[in-house]
C-alpha cells in the first residue's frame, strides 16, 4: 500500500507537469524514430504512447521514460524494408515474449560484465547515431531548412536563459510551424512523411502465418531487440538510479519492458525501451514518480488527436532541431575530455565501441564486441600480475621456485618461460602454494613444467598445488563470501 | 520482556513531542531502563521540488543535473540534520532534570514503519505521540498507523494522547484470552510498578468463565505486590471501558491488541482501534 502510494501519488503536480514536458518531446522523437525505421509517424506515436502507458505500471524503475527509441527503429530497417510492417508489429510481440523470459532468468544480471567504459560508448554511439539519421534531412535541402534548423537551435538553447517555465523545444517547434505556414515557405513537413494518428491504437493481431518460416524471419530481429532493448533500458535505470539516489528492480523492468512490448505490437506499435534523453529531461523537469511515465504517454497522444492538423504541418527542420538538441544531450562530452586521463584500455573499449555500432547500425555488436575487448584487457593486466623468484639450496644441488601470483591462460607462456631448462641441477622445487591455477591451461602449464625437468633427467617436487588449484573450481557460489576472500589470500 | 533493553521515544517536532518525552521519562525513571528519543527523518526522495520545465538538454546534461541534484539534496539534509539535532537536544534536557535517568538520542532516515522494526531487538518499550506533524491526517488514520506498528513490531506500545500527568491508577481491558492474559503477566513482571493500583475490567457479553479469569489476574499480580480491583461491566466494551476510565479515574490503560488476523480485523474492524478512538487516556497495547 505505502509503495503504491509512494510511486504513485506522492509527486502528483511535478510528475503531470514533467510528463507533459516529455510528452511534448515524445512528440518529434516518436516521428523522427518511425522515419528511421522506415514506417509510417503513426507506428512510432502508437508506439510511444502504448509503452509509456504499460511500463508505468509493469516498470521496475519509476520516473523513467520508455517509448519508440532510435537504438530499436536502426535494428528494424532492413525488416521493414524486406518484408513489411506486419512482420515488424510480430517481430515486436516476440521481442517483448523474449524480453519477459529474460527477466525471469534474470539476464540483467550480466549487466556487471558491461563495464563503465562500454556504458559510455553505447552512449556515444547512440547520440551519434541519432545525429547520422538527421542527416538526411540536411542534406540537398533548400536553404530556409539551414536557416530553421539554426533558428530552432537557437530557441531550444537561447529561451531557457530567460524562462524555465515553458518547454524550449514546443516553443521552437510552434514558431517554426508558424513561419512556414504563414510564410508559406515550401520545406519538407512531417504530414509528408506518412500517415499520423488520427484515433486512439485498437487491438490489431498481425496478419501472418503462423509458421515456422515467419519465426525464422522475424527471430533475429526479435533476439537483437531483446538485447539492444534490455541493455539501453537497464543502463538508463542506473543513470535514474543515481540521479534520483534511490534503487530499482532490474528483473522487473526486464519483464516490465517485455509487457510494453508485447502491447506495442498488438496495436500496431514498433519495439520500444527506456531512452536516456527524456529520462534525463523528466527528472529535470520534477518527474519521481510512475504518474510522470503515465501522464508522458496519455499526454502525448491527447495532444495528437486534438492538434493532430498542426502536428503534420511541422516542418521537418524543427524535429531535426529538436532531435539535434537530444543527441547532444545524450553525448557523454566528459568521455572526450578524459580520453588522454584514462587509461588507454579503457579509452580503446569505449571507442571500439562507438565505431563497431555506428558501422553497424546495431548497438548490440558494439555492445559484445566492447564487452570481450575489456575482457581481454582485464585478462592481459591481471595475466601480468605473476613473479617467479628461484635461489639454489644444497650447494646447487636444488634449485628451489617460488610463484607468486596468477597464472592462466593469459599468463601461462610466461609461467613457462620463467624456468630455467638448461641448468644442470638434481632436484627442483616448484612452491606455488602462493600462486592461483584458475583454469586448465595453468595446469597443462605445469605438467610442461614438469616434463621438460624430467626429460633433463632432474627429479622434480611440487609443492602446495591442492592450494593452488582450489581456484578451478567454478562454481564460486558453493564457498561462502568469506572463502571466496581466503581464495585470493597467500595462503 | 522489560530486561536491560531501551524505552524508545518516537519524536517528531510537533507539541506532541513534549508529552511523549514526558511519558517516555517517566516510563524510564519507572523500569530503570536508559531512554533514547529517536527523531526519523524521511527524505522523501520520491518528491521533487524543480521548477525547470524547459526540457532542453546540452552538452553534459546528465552530470550537471547530477551535480545540481546531489547539492540541492546535500543541502536541504544539512539543514534538516541540524534543525533535527537542536530539536532533540532540547527535548533531552527536558528529559535530564532527572539526573538519575540515562538519555540518548539518535536521527536516522527512513520510514516509521522500518525504523521501528529495525530497532526492536534492543527496545522494551515504544513511545508514540497519537497525533504529529500531520495532525489532521494521523486523526483518520490513528488506528491503522498503531495498528501496523503493532502488528510489525513485537513490543509494548505506549500511545500518548495528550499532556503528561503522572499516572496513578491503570486499568486493564481484560477478555481473559490469550493476548491479554500477557498484557497481566507482563505487568506482573514489573514489580517495580506496582505502586500503581490497578483496575482489570472485564465487559462484553457474559462469559460462564468469567469469574475465574477474573481472579487469575487478580491472583497473579496480588502474588507481584499490586493492588488490584477487578469489576466484570456487562454491555458494549467500548463504551463500559470508556466510562470505567473516568469513573475509577484511571490514567493508564493497558490492552491487548489486535488479536484479529489482518483479514479479519479489515471485515469485522478493530476492537483495539475503537478503544484507541475512544479514550483519551495513554495507552499501553500489547501484541506479543
Amino acid at each position: 500500500m505505502n509503495t503504491i502510494r509512494q510511486e504513485w501519488f506522492s509527486n502528483i503536480r511535478s510528475d503531470l507537469l514533467a510528463g507533459l514536458v516529455v510528452a511534448l518531446a515524445l512528440i518529434p522523437e516518436a516521428i523522427a524514430f518511425s522515419i528511421i525505421a522506415g514506417v509510417d509517424p503513426k507506428v512510432g506515436l502508437y508506439a510511444s504512447f502504448c509503452i509509456a502507458v504499460v511500463i508505468a505500471f509493469t516498470g521496475g524503475r519509476p520516473g523513467m521514460i520508455s517509448a519508440a527509441t532510435g537504438a530499436m527503429a536502426l535494428l528494424m530497417v532492413t525488416l521493414v524494408k524486406d518484408h513489411g510492417l506486419e512482420y515488424l508489429f510480430a517481430a515486436t510481440v516476440l521481442t517483448g515474449i523474449l524480453q519477459i523470459i529474460a527477466g525471469w532468468i534474470r539476464l540483467g544480471e550480466l549487466m556487471r560484465f558491461v563495464s563503465r567504459s562500454v556504458v559510455t560508448g553505447f552512449v556515444n554511439a547512440l547520440a551519434i547515431l541519432i545525429f547520422m539519421a538527421q542527416l538526411p534531412e540536411l542534406i540537398n535541402v533548400p536553404w530556409p531548412v539551414y536557416v530553421m534548423t539554426v533558428a530552432g537551435l537557437g530557441i531550444i538553447y537561447g529561451l531557457p536563459l530567460l524562462t524555465k517555465a515553458v518547454p524550449s523545444p514546443l516553443i521552437a517547434i510552434i514558431i517554426l510551424t508558424v513561419i512556414s505556414v504563414v510564410m508559406g515557405i515550401d520545406v519538407r513537413t512531417v504530414g509528408d512523411m506518412g500517415d499520423l494518428p488520427t484515433t486512439p491504437p485498437v487491438l490489431l493481431i498481425p496478419n501472418l502465418p503462423l509458421t515456422l518460416e515467419t519465426l525464422g524471419i522475424i527471430f533475429p530481429y526479435s533476439l537483437t531487440l531483446m538485447v539492444v532493448g534490455l541493455l539501453e533500458s537497464l543502463m538508463t535505470a542506473t543513470i535514474v538510479d543515481d540521479l534520483t539516489d534511490t534503487n530499482s528492480d532490474k528483473s522487473r523492468e526486464c519483464v516490465g519492458q517485455g509487457v510494453a512490448n508485447i502491447a506495442s505490437g498488438f496495436m500496431g506499435g514498433m519495439a520500444g525501451c527506456a531512452m536516456i534523453g527524456q529520462s534525463v529531461i523528466n527528472i529535470k523537469s520534477g518527474g519521481r514518480g510512475r504518474l510522470s511515465t503515465l501522464s508522458a504517454g496519455v499526454f502525448l497522444l491527447a495532444l495528437l488527436m486534438f492538434l493532430g492538423d498542426w502536428v503534420s504541418r511541422i516542418p521537418m527542420a524543427a524535429l531535426v532541431a529538436v532531435m539535434i538538441m537530444v543527441s547532444v544531450g545524450t553525448f557523454n562530452w566528459d568521455s572526450i575530455r578524459n580520453l588522454r586521463s584514462h587509461p588507454t584500455s579503457s579509452s580503446m573499449v569505449m571507442i571500439v565501441t562507438v565505431i563497431v555500432t555506428v558501422s553497424t547500425h546495431d548497438l548490440a555488436q558494439g555492445v559484445l564486441s566492447g564487452v570481450l575487448l575489456s575482457g581481454f584487457f582485464f585478462a592481459h593486466k591481471v595475466g601480468r600480475i605473476l613473479s617467479i623468484s628461484s635461489r639454489s639450496e644444497d650447494e646447487g644441488r636444488i634449485r628451489n621456485y617460488t610463484i607468486l601470483g596468477q597464472v592462466f591462460f593469459a599468463s601461462a607462456d610466461r609461467f613457462v618461460q620463467s624456468f630455467d631448462f638448461q641448468e644442470v641441477i638434481e632436484t627442483v622445487r616448484i612452491d606455488v602454494s602462493r600462486a592461483h591455477f584458475w583454469d586448465i591451461t595453468a595446469v597443462s602449464a605445469l605438467d610442461k613444467v614438469v616434463m621438460k625437468f624430467r626429460r633433463e633427467g632432474t627429479e622434480v617436487e611440487v609443492l602446495g598445488l591442492n592450494e593452488a588449484s582450489a581456484t578451478m573450481v567454478d562454481r564460486f557460489a558453493l564457498h561462502d563470501k568469506d572463502e571466496a576472500a581466503d581464495l585470493l589470500l597467500p595462503h | 520482556m522489560l530486561k536491560s533493553r531501551k524505552i524508545l521515544a518516537c519524536v517528531d517536532q510537533s507539541p506532541y513531542a513534549d508529552y511523549v518525552a514526558d511519558y517516555a521519562a517517566w516510563a524510564a525513571r519507572k523500569l530503570a531502563l536508559p531512554l533514547e528519543l529517536l527523531h526519523i527523518i524521511d527524505r522523501h526522495q520520491e518528491i521533487s521540488a524543480s521548477t525547470d520545465h524547459s526540457g532542453a538538454i546540452g552538452v553534459d546534461a546528465q552530470e550537471n543535473l547530477l551535480n545540481q541534484l546531489t547539492e540541492e539534496e546535500g543541502t536541504r539534509a544539512r539543514q534538516v540534520r541540524d534543525r533535527g539535532r537542536v530539536f532533540l537536544n532540547g527535548l533531552r534536557q527536558r528529559c535530564e532534570v532527572d539526573e538519575t535517568l540515562s538519555v540518548d538520542t539518535r536521527q536516522r532516515y527512513g520510514q516509521l514503519l522500518s525504523t521501528l522494526e529495525e530497532q526492536q531487538q534492543d527496545v522494551a518499550l515504544y513511545v508514540l505521540g497519537r497525533r504529529g506533524e500531520s495532525a489532521a491526517h494521523t486523526r483518520r488514520d490513528l488506528g491503522r498507523h498503531v495498528e501496523m506498528i503493532s502488528r510489525q513490531v513485537r513490543r509494548p506500545i505506549l500511545t500518548v494522547a495528550g499532556e503528561f500527568v503522572e499516572p496513578r491508577s491503570a486499568l486493564i481491558a481484560y477478555d481473559g484470552k490469550r493476548m491479554t492474559r500477557r498484557c497481566v503477566e507482563l505487568i506482573a513482571q514489573n514489580p517495580k510498578l506496582n505502586d500503581i493500583p490497578v483496575h482489570v475490567i472485564m465487559s462484553g457479553k457474559r462469559a460462564t468463565d468469567a469469574d475465574k479469569h477474573l481472579q487469575w489476574a487478580k491472583n497473579t499480580l496480588n502474588t507481584a505486590g499490586f493492588r488490584v480491583e477487578t469489576a466484570y461491566l456487562p454491555g458494549d466494551p467500548e463504551q463500559e471501558i470508556t466510562r470505567a476510565i473516568g469513573e475509577r479515574q484511571a490514567d493508564l490503560l493497558v490492552m491487548g491488541a489486535y488479536s484479529r488476523s489482518p483479514l479479519r480485523s479489515l471485515i469485522l474492524g478493530s476492537r483495539t482501534n475503537d478503544l484507541l478512538r475512544a479514550s483519551q487516556v495513554p495507552t499501553v497495547t500489547i501484541h506479543l
